[in-house]
């Protein structure tokens, strides 16, 4: 798991960065359900469009996107390599035993349309708005306490723990800890064994470091009815960006799914 | 093995929710039953973000090397924790490398956190059963099936989602062969990880007994 910084908010003045955070989290995940519902080909070019459009008007840079795009690629890759040349019965290409189907082609560029699409709205909606604001807002809609705070914690400490990790691995390696050779499909119970005392003591030190935050946190009045405290949120963005750009996003998503309806019918 | 974004169907989708949904309601009210609920809160959110760091060290089996799902043992350490714990780290695993979806987060929630759920109860079992067995004995026992149990479950659920949502021209030998693979494989995976789970808890046994009274 490639860990990258958490935090991937890119400041900008676009207007998806100006639309309330609510409603820009209601808007796009109801847009990507909708993208979610489409089974039919000709719709995949507008999916696509409205995605691209989006992002466009965010503002960010396509590096962004291009950089995220890298682990998720993987599965991708593995779509396009498996399915056109395994399901269907119709030939499009033949070279020698390596022939194209027209029913796999269609069924990836439907499968990766549909990825593509959700995977740059749900970009769109990290880089246009920070974490804690969309905690905020998940809180605001009704989020239960406990979870809310699970995830402010969790957060909180993710680096702290990665970088504690990190050391741990590097004292291992200081003193010999390596990866030896193996034979074939024979697991080195040693080697399993030496990384199962590093995860215990990576949980047993998170553990005791968590009795620490607990005991600052009870200080400060945390457990007696006092939350943690986000911050608010400020909702002052203009009334019209926030009316345009969620009616648009919305029959944009009822008009997929209603078009889709009416294709498959 | 989640499932990402754009494989299953919206209904599905919404179902994963739905089945999350209830699943969390469930595990909060059996945490806030506990006598001082906010008190275990920093405990399993540093220990979740552990499990989601300890998630990306990868064991390896040769000829690869595979990271642990670790959903098992999550369950057998956090108990009614664990569901929320897995909910958080799918959230910030698709948030931040676009592993899994924001679509399909409740389907791998459930895929991941209900297995948890029966590793946790599996593993209490130890307080009742196998008693003639040594305590270390039956707690790597019960760790061990808690931690194959834990992925063996989360790999028959992935399998029958992705096989009901597969393409319908997908050749059928072919599609048996591919199962059939992935299961053998996913075999060898499983006892690693219950074995991984059965010598991490004995440690845990030992060093600090405490973390395994959820």
């Amino acid at each position: 798991m490639g860990m990258t910084h958490f935090d991937t908010y890119v400041p900008r003045q676009s207007v998806i960065h100006r639309w309330s955070p609510r409603l820009k989290l209601v808007s796009l995940l109801a847009l990507m359900f909708a993208f979610a519902t489409v089974q039919t080909l000709s719709l995949v070019p507008w999916m696509l469009g409205l995605a691209a459009l989006l992002y466009g008007l965010s503002g960010l840079p396509l590096s962004f996107l291009l950089r995220r795009l890298n682990y998720p690629g993987l599965f991708i890759l593995a779509i396009v390599v498996l399915l056109p040349f395994t399901v269907g019965n119709t030939l499009l290409w033949q070279w020698g035993w390596l022939t194209l189907r027209q029913e796999g082609l269609q069924a990836t560029l439907l499968i990766v349309g549909r990825f593509l699409s959700i995977l740059t709205l749900g970009f769109i909606l990290l880089g246009t708005t920070p974490f804690l604001t969309l905690l905020l807002v998940l809180r605001s809609l009704g989020l239960p306490t406990i979870l809310a705070d699970m995830t402010l914690l969790s957060y909180r400490y993710l680096y702290e723990i990665a970088a504690m990790l990190a050391t741990m691995q590097q004292a291992m390696r200081l003193r010999g800890f390596g990866l030896p050779r193996q034979h074939w499909l024979q697991v080195n119970g040693q080697t399993l064994q030496q990384l199962a005392l590093l995860v215990g003591n990576l949980l047993i030190r998170s553990y005791e470091q968590s009795e620490r935050v607990y005991r600052a946190m009870r200080l400060r009045g945390y457990g007696d009815g006092a939350q943690l405290n986000l911050g608010q949120f400020t909702n002052h963005q203009a009334v019209g960006i926030n009316l345009g750009l969620s009616g648009a996003v919305l029959v944009a998503a009822v008009g997929l799914v209603v078009a889709e309806w009416v294709l498959r019918r | 093995m989640h499932i990402p974004d754009g494989i299953l169907p919206a209904q599905v989708c919404a179902a994963g929710y739905a089945i999350t949904g209830l699943a969390t309601w469930y595990s909060l009210r059996q945490i806030n039953r506990k006598p001082d609920p906010m008190a275990e809160i920093p405990k399993a959110s540093l220990l979740t973000a552990a499990f989601f760091v300890a998630s990306s060290i990868y064991i390896p089996i040769p000829p690869a090397s595979v990271h642990l799902i670790l959903n098992g043992l999550l369950g057998v350490v956090l108990g009614y924790f664990s569901f929320p714990a897995i909910l958080i780290g799918l959230f910030f695993q698709a948030l931040v490398i676009g592993h899994g979806g924001l679509t399909t987060l409740g389907v791998n929630a459930a895929m991941m956190g209900i297995p948890a759920w029966a590793a946790y109860h599996l593993f209490q079992a130890h307080r009742y059963l196998g008693r003639k067995l040594p305590e270390p004995t039956r707690i790597a026992l019960f760790a061990f099936l808690g931690g194959t149990l834990g992925l063996g479950l989360s790999v028959l659920i992935f399998l029958t989602l992705v096989i009901l949502h597969l393409p319908a021209e997908v050749d059928a030998r072919a599609e048996q062969a591919a199962v059939v693979a992935f299961s053998l494989g996913h075999v060898l995976v499983m006892v690693v990880e219950g074995l991984f789970t059965a010598m991490l808890v004995l440690f845990l046994h030992r060093a600090k007994p405490e973390l395994l009274e959820s």
